[in-house]
């Protein structure tokens, strides 16, 4: 049997490496059975809210960009988004969760984060 | 009977070359107006049993196909209940494959992987900032301001990151669809896959594009670069209709099928 497309390149592990690497980001489903429920439910509420805090950040940054928060305003950002990102670590190490955990495949509409 | 289906291809004549398929089943035409599908018929054992020598057999029949018809590709493990199964989906898709046939004609598939330096230009957007910034370091932070200006360091990065891929794609699409009819581009799916894009082609314009490749990789050094094709289009069937009879057929690029399972094609192979 052959196959007559050809696939051509110097640096294969690389590219089955990282292949690999954005396909292993997309759990297909969440993970949850009477063992392991907590952990399945975590790890969804937990993307949830990893997404918003993220949105918030980023939207705060946009708003630094621009210039148009005042010294308070930044003092006061910093400490809310030093928090939660704080909390949100405590809560993965909590249910033993990581970074690349925290994401979900919207089918279509590509990885959630 | 089970009938593993293949294709679909624009002819309703049997297939005169013998093509053999999945168990070593030779293939035929299911005919459906001016049209087809392709099968094969399946033992009683679980594809799974199979799966490995299978999907290279389900590719090696699609492409023997490619190259006498326009073909849909069919995922593999598309089943269906006998001819009756077949002919049921053929008439619920007919207006959709015609469409399709009509469009993909005499087009074949290539697919495009680059992976750039991104430590390397990560490093050199820092290193800019750095002289630039000297000025405007104050060290009297606050922890929240501090918080706040390394938060801030890391969103400008990642947009400039972001607009340096950007330029790089443009720049590399220009020449790939000069002489492609349809593109489809997903910019860095990891933080090291700049672009992977698969770009449909007429079958007469292959060289060039295969040229036009070429001239990119070389301009590029320090990039490292995938071409794969000619492939059928995996990824240009668009099916407007939704049942459940093809719903999980994603069109997806033959390379990632492969690498699902490493054992499938050892990296050597490819």
């Amino acid at each position: 049997m052959t196959i007559s497309g050809v696939v051509e390149t110097d640096f294969p592990e690389e590219f089955v490496g990282q292949m690999q690497k954005s396909n292993d980001v997309l759990p297909k489903r969440i993970d949850a059975n009477p063992q392991n429920v907590d952990r399945g439910l975590a790890k969804l509420v937990l993307t949830l809210i990893d997404l918003i805090r993220k949105l918030l950040e980023k939207q705060a940054m946009r708003r630094v960009e621009a210039g148009s928060l005042s010294e308070e305003e930044i003092e006061r950002l910093g400490e809310t988004l030093m928090k939660l990102e704080n909390r949100m670590e405590e809560l993965k190490q909590i249910f033993g969760l990581e970074d690349e955990d925290l994401n979900l495949n919207l089918g279509p509409l590509g990885d959630l984060m | 009977m089970r009938l593993h289906t293949y294709a679909i291809i624009d002819s309703s004549d049997q297939v005169d070359e013998p093509i053999y398929g999945l168990e070593g089943a030779r293939v035929y035409n299911v005919p459906y107006c001016d049209m087809g599908a392709i099968v094969s018929e399946l033992g009683a054992g679980s594809i799974q049993d199979i799966a490995e020598q299978g999907i290279l057999a389900h590719e090696d029949v699609t492409e023997k196909l490619m190259e006498r018809f326009t073909v849909l590709p069919v995922r593999f493990n598309t089943i269906y209940d006998g001819t009756e199964g077949v002919l049921a989906m053929m008439q619920s898709y007919y207006r959709d494959f015609r469409d399709n046939l009509d469009r993909l004609s005499n087009k074949v598939e290539f697919g495009i992987k680059v992976i750039w330096p991104s430590d390397r230009i990560r490093e050199s957007i820092v290193n800019a900032r750095k002289k630039s910034d000297k000025k405007t370091t104050v060290p009297t932070d606050s922890p929240n301001r501090k918080f706040m200006r390394d938060k801030f360091e890391q969103y400008r990065l990642s947009e400039e990151l972001e607009n340096r891929a950007d330029k790089f794609i443009n720049i590399m699409d220009m020449f790939f669809s000069k002489f492609a009819a349809e593109k489809k581009l997903k910019k860095l799916r990891t933080e090291d896959l700049l672009l992977d894009a698969v770009y449909l082609v007429e079958k007469d314009k292959q060289g060039d594009f295969k040229e036009a490749f070429e001239h990119i990789k070389s301009a590029h050094a320090g990039f490292k670069f995938l071409f794969s094709g000619p492939w059928p289009p995996y990824n240009f069937v668009d099916l407007t209709k939704n049942t459940d009879s093809l719903e999980d057929s994603p069109q997806r690029d033959l390379f990632d099928i492969l690498i699902q399972d490493r054992e499938l094609v050892g990296t050597d192979k490819i």
